[in-house]
């Protein structure tokens, strides 16, 4: 942008916090420029101080925290030597801030519409009344259906979409000069994600606003922002246009972030022959009771899926789909209301208690959070050890070679074997969570989200790790996840899930290249490519979902999309809908897309 | 749904209570004790020994004393069914009478000095949390840590000491009022109310000088633990994303302290109706120290003399008020948070 | 490998245990228990005087402060008739100073013991009903419930009084009022706890539910339990000092810091202070000192 003046500068900002004998400083001189009209993403590693940067611009720090120096000019004022009533008159009327965890920052004892009301009364002279029908209107605006209920609800009976909208509302109220998104989608389901970065993106243009998207996600920057900041250790190493950024990053630390994007297998896994039905289930159904009702909440509902040997099945979905109820279930963490899973040929929903626990040894699961997973008082070698002296028993001395042996197949220092999980950071502790599986030599292994809260930097690292193990071992997996490029590297075959039901099954190509269900198409397109020539706000996709996911309490008479898809029919309100085999290992849950009545493509995109 | 609510809690406390009298009947049955001794001596004949057992119930087999205790046998004797307490062994009055003598001296005592700990506490608790890590906070803490240990009959005979004996601001610890004052007519059985109601201003002043003794003592030991959970819930509350968020979003200060204010206030509500309840029977050494004659000294007394009615009642009306008390707390508790469910 | 994701490896590689260092206030914790635990030992036995005889010298006031190194060095060249009452004496011509520091013996074993025995009962029974939820653990609760609604203080009294005034009474008297609260703690933990991954993880490694209970939960879930101990034990001796005040704790001559002020406590108005003060002025510091160290321990292992 030349020729016209910054909209807000910053100069040389230091935030740090005191510990016994010591000061840390995350924010160590942080410098760039925001011009009107520009969407800029800040880009950086989990801890690397985005957020801090971002509460900084206005002036706050987290305690401890506390600024150190710098300045940020704002208006021809430097915002953090302002008096507290003037910079408060900035907040949330100049410069406003959507966060990270909306429920957690909307407070829970207040209504909603009460607390938008008080963030447009603080900037604007109004009556309770006509604060609230202004946070009527917002709440419309921001496209919450309903909002003259909504309006009364308290946080905790948001969902998370919900409760970003609420922010949105409150931070868009007095149609600020600068939008501050820090990670505001983190924790949203991705069509849900999408849809609302569209929005943002869309109200962003309209207002002619400034936005700052702070972000780990390459796919946001790339298809959202005209430039790129990125923060490493405490500084801005790199300030560039978003086509430059991903074409040729200058700085090491880019060039090694962007390094995985570059180096994208162009192949799909080779499909597996032979052994096919090793692990499979059968018309699995799990519904769990609900507290003082009759109802029940129906979590999967006659899900047949098969794993061959030696092969990695994706089961991909989004909040509510049921795919970690069908790992539970397949480890015999829940007992399934009906249906069977059979590994091996042996029904395992039959066993008694001691043969189960025998059986254990032949299936492990490896779990989302890498510290919740583990005991936090016990040592890496007594995690180690627990496998094999429950299934093996023995001389202490030969488990303990087992678990050196095992920390190295995961290429990890035996010299962790003393360490405890709390010293340990997140991708290390979930390598040491898959040597544990595989410590007892198992069949077949049940990934739940095994990524989901690792830095993007390091999930590629761990896939690339899972995908050899398989390989050297011989193992199956179930892979379930909401991240379709993790999906689309470690599996051959595919499954894609929705409110408890499978919509469409495949190999990885075909339902990665050619989605045939509408939900897996909007699933697909929702995807964001971490590809700046091929921006989505350049070229938008249409609004592919309308609306929010049906409660698995209340499930529809016919078909379960039918009240967000694009393509619905009376027919399809009316009809369940049947998993229908298309042949060469292709099954679609949708009558229209079977008689050929509908016919989607989409490009490629993952 | 509030009804339900209520409803259930009552029920639930009724069942409780009832559990709590029939525990107390056996278990006191069931100890060493020998209170006809105590009644008639140890030295009395076995004949005397006999009538005194019957008179006071103890011949019967344990079954239709409980029977009798709780009304199922109206001809005998009245029981609670009938609303009746009993009778005192030791005096003779009815138990329920003897309560409705002692109960509001105590009531009076502990409310006073909760709202005296309030005054105090708030405000202090308050100051540490807005100043963490200073030497301010840092005071408070220990302050608050030091209150909450403290024996408070021994502060009691300090107060008496240095106030009565060294500096005469105090009147003497006789009671609720000097011996030579003709106390007024009850009404309520709260001293200061009922001087008011006599229309006698002067011994209102008088009662209110008895008073402020032990209520300093017991509100000094009061502060300790509420200090201690305001302070931590407001800083726990000053800490939390959505006060962050409020400064965020630019909002006046009075509202981002009233939104903090709000959040601390609603776990504080399980402590005070603990402490509510602790008080009532933790009172009793206060009231032993000044002589007021609340429903402490009342169980000391019945205690002391084996006077299971007495003991029996005095169980079961502090018990039942503690209930109440808990009960309100937690509405006040559901009122301020809606995270709270039915 | 990768020089970024080597890097993440590599600052774990080499593992350093963490240092903790202990703060000032917990080293005044650390004084006073430790001193008060000394005298539990030895205390009967070093003072001038045996505390359960009386001295013929009745309500002598303790040495003025102009007085003392003047007594001090008589004592220590052993020129004085008889050892200072460095506390004076009270009504009935005890030693004060002797009974003083001879108190924390029967005090601190009261404390230590009913503690020990409410912390095994209260954690065993907080664990089955925390983690089995059937209606035997349920009517276990409502149980614990109504133990929990006792009035304190009277409950204690009556148990003493009418079973007989002994240290082994008021031990269980006092184990009576605190299980309910260590059942409610351990509980509430164990339900925290049983939610916890690892349990999950524990179960689908096929270990066996007793083996779920103690091995993990059960020493994840004693740490508010024990950080409560150090707090329990010094309102144990509050609670102790406070029954023999009214008459219903230990029997005299036995040194209890409560029942020498219950003794000295006519005294006061007489303006004989000595025989109260001291004695309560042990009791103020010690369950401060007891105070001071749970909340030690409790920032020191309060779950980050």
């Amino acid at each position: 942008m030349n020729g016209v003046d910054p909209l807000l500068r910053v100069r040389d900002l230091k935030v740090g916090y005191e510990v016994p004998g010591d000061l840390i400083v995350p924010v160590a001189g942080v410098s760039f420029d925001l011009n009107p009209h520009e969407v800029v993403g800040l880009v950086g590693d989990a801890g690397s101080g985005k957020s801090t940067t971002a509460l900084a611009l206005m002036g706050l720090a987290r305690p401890p925290g506390k600024i150190l120096g710098g300045s940020v000019e704002f208006g021809g004022r430097d915002l953090l030597t302002l008096p507290d009533a003037e910079i408060r008159a900035i907040r949330g009327r100049d410069i406003g801030i959507i966060v990270q965890n909306p429920r957690a920052a909307l407070n829970p004892m207040l209504r909603v519409g009460r607390q938008i009301g008080f963030a447009y009364r603080a900037h604007n002279d109004a009556t309770e009344a006509a604060a609230r029908a202004h946070a009527i209107e917002m709440l419309r605006l921001v496209g919450i259906n309903d909002p003259e209920r909504r309006v009364e609800a308290y946080a905790h009976e948001l969902s998370g979409g919900m409760a970003q909208r609420a922010l949105i509302a409150m931070a868009l109220s007095s149609t600020p000069k600068l939008l501050i998104a820090d990670e505001p989608t983190s924790g949203l389901d991705v069509t849900i994600q999408a849809q609302f970065l569209d929005e943002m993106w869309q109200t962003v243009q309209k207002t002619g606003s400034a936005m700052l998207l702070v972000t780990q996600e390459l796919g946001v920057i790339a298809n959202f922002c005209d430039r790129v900041l990125v923060l490493h250790k405490g500084r801005i190493v790199e300030d560039a246009p978003v086509r430059q950024f991903f074409a040729e990053p200058q700085h090491p630390y880019s060039q090694e972030v962007l390094r995985f994007y570059h180096e994208r297998a162009s192949g799909y896994p080779e499909q597996v022959t032979g052994g096919a039905g090793f692990l499979r289930t059968d018309a699995l159904t799990k519904h769990f009771p609900l507290r003082n009702s009759d109802k029940v909440v129906q979590a999967v509902d006659k899900v047949t899926i098969s794993v061959a040997k030696g092969e990695a099945v994706g089961l991909v979905g989004e909040s509510g789909s049921g795919k970690t109820t069908v790992g539970r279930c397949l480890m015999r963490l829940e007992h399934p209301t009906a249906g069977a899973v059979i590994l091996d040929g042996q029904d395992i929903t039959a066993l008694d208690a001691a043969q189960m626990r025998k059986m254990r040894s032949r299936m492990q699961i490896v779990f989302q959070d890498p510290f919740d997973s583990v005991n936090p008082r016990w040592t890496i070698a007594d995690i180690l050890d627990e496998p094999l002296r429950v299934h093996e028993g023995g001389d202490k001395a030969a488990r303990r070679e087992r678990a050196v042996a095992a920390l190295k197949q995961v290429d990890l220092d035996p010299s962790l074997m003393i360490a405890k999980p709390r010293d340990l950071g997140a991708s290390t502790l979930q390598r040491i969570n898959i040597a544990r599986a595989l410590i007892c030599n198992p069949d077949f292994v049940v990934l739940d989200e095994p990524t989901s809260v690792l830095a993007p930097r390091a999930r590629n690292s761990l896939i690339a790790l899972l995908a050899r193990l398989q390989k050297e071992l011989g193992i199956s997996y179930l892979f379930i996840s909401h991240d379709l490029t993790t999906v689309r590297y470690l599996c051959q075959r595919v499954a894609v899930m929705y409110l408890g039901q499978i919509v469409e099954e495949g190999s990885v190509e075909q339902v990665f290249t050619a989605p045939q269900h509408p939900y897996s198409r909007a699933l697909l397109s929702a995807h964001l490519m971490p590809d700046p020539t091929n921006r989505r706000v350049d070229n938008p996709v249409p609004a592919a979902l309308e609306g929010e996911i049906p409660s698995p309490i209340d499930v529809p008479k016919g078909c379960y999309l039918a009240s967000r898809c694009p393509h619905v029919t009376d027919a399809c309100r009316a009809n369940p809908q049947v998993l229908t085999d298309l042949g060469q290992g292709r099954a679609v849950r949708c009558e229209r897309v079977v008689s050929g009545e509908i016919s989607l493509q989409t490009e490629a995109h993952v | 749904m509030l009804l339900r609510y209520i409803t259930r809690r009552m029920l639930i406390g009724v069942v409780q209570l009832f559990c709590l009298v029939i525990a107390v009947f056996f278990l006191i049955r069931l100890l060493p004790a020998d209170p006809v001794s105590r009644l008639v001596g140890l030295n009395s004949s076995p004949e005397g020994y006999e009538q005194a057992a019957r008179q006071l119930g103890l011949d019967r087999p344990l079954f239709e004393q409980l029977s009798i205790y709780l009304g199922l046998s109206p001809d005998i004797a009245p029981g609670l069914l009938q609303g009746s307490l009993g009778v005192s062994w030791a005096t003779g009055s009815t138990v329920g009478s003897e309560i409705a003598n002692f109960l509001p001296v105590t009531l009076q005592l502990i409310t006073l000095a909760f709202i005296l700990a309030f005054i105090i506490s708030i405000p202090v608790g308050m100051l540490g949390a807005l100043n963490p890590g200073k030497a301010v906070d840092k005071g408070v803490f220990v302050y608050s840590l030091f209150a909450g240990s403290q024996p408070e009959f021994w502060w009691g005979l300090l107060f008496v000491y240095v106030f009565y004996f060294q500096l005469g601001v105090a009147p003497a610890p006789l009671g609720q009022l000097s011996p030579m004052t003709f106390p007024p007519e009850s009404v309520t059985g709260f001293m200061l109310i009922d001087t008011l109601i006599a229309g006698e201003p002067a011994k209102f002043l008088e009662a209110l000088h008895h008073l402020m003794m032990p209520v300093i003592t017991l509100a000094f030991i009061l502060s300790g633990p509420i200090i201690k959970m305001v302070r931590q819930n407001m800083l726990r509350a000053l800490q939390s994303d959505f006060v962050l968020y409020a400064n965020l979003i630019g909002l006046p200060r009075k509202r981002v302290a009233r939104y903090a204010l709000r959040a601390a206030m609603g776990p504080s509500m399980t402590l005070i109706g603990i402490l509510y309840g602790f008080m009532l029977s933790g009172a009793v050494l206060v009231e032993s120290v000044f002589s007021l004659g609340g429903i402490g000294q009342y169980a000391i007394r019945s205690v002391l003399a084996f006077d299971y009615p007495a003991i029996q009642g005095v169980v079961l009306v502090i018990t039942a008020i503690s209930l109440v008390v808990y009960l309100l707390l937690d509405l006040i508790h559901a009122a301020i948070d809606p995270r709270i469910a039915y | 490998m990768p020089d970024q994701v080597q890097d993440l490896l590599l600052d774990e590689s080499t593992y350093v245990p963490p240092v903790r260092k202990a703060d000032w206030l917990m080293r005044i914790g650390v004084s006073i228990v430790a001193l008060v635990i000394f005298l539990a030992i030895f205390g009967p036995h070093i003072g001038p005087y045996d505390p359960t005889r009386t001295t013929i010298r009745i309500a002598v006031p303790p040495p003025g402060l102009t007085e003392i190194p003047g007594l001090l060095m008589g004592w220590i060249g052993g020129t004085l008739d008889y050892s200072p009452h460095w506390m004076g004496t009270d009504a009935n011509g005890y030693d004060i100073f002797s009974r003083v520091i001879a108190a924390p013996r029967t005090d601190l074993k009261i404390a230590l013991l009913a503690n020990l025995l409410s912390l095994i009962t209260g954690v065993f029974f907080g664990l089955v009903a925390g983690y089995w939820r059937n209606w035997g653990t349920e009517l276990l609760i409502r149980v614990s419930d109504v133990l929990q609604s006792f009035p304190v203080f009277i409950m204690a009294m009556v148990l003493v009084a009418l079973a007989g005034r002994s240290a082994t009474n008021i031990i269980i008297a006092l184990a009576f009022v605190y299980t309910p609260i260590y059942l409610r703690l351990t509980r509430a933990e164990v339900l925290g706890q049983t939610s916890r991954g690892f349990v999950e993880a524990a179960r689908a490694m096929g270990n066996s539910e007793l083996s779920i209970a103690l091995r993990h939960v059960l020493p994840n879930s004693l740490t508010p339990a024990l950080i409560q101990s150090s707090v329990t034990i010094g309102f144990a001796i509050l609670l102790t000092a406070g029954l023999s005040f009214v008459g219903a704790g230990v029997r005299p001559p036995t040194p209890e810091w409560g029942l020498m002020i219950s003794t000295g406590a006519n005294q006061i108005v007489l303006g004989e202070w000595w025989p109260s003060v001291f004695p309560g002025l042990a009791i103020s510091l010690t369950v401060f000192g007891f105070a001071v160290l749970g909340n030690a321990l409790e920032r020191r292992y309060e779950r980050g």
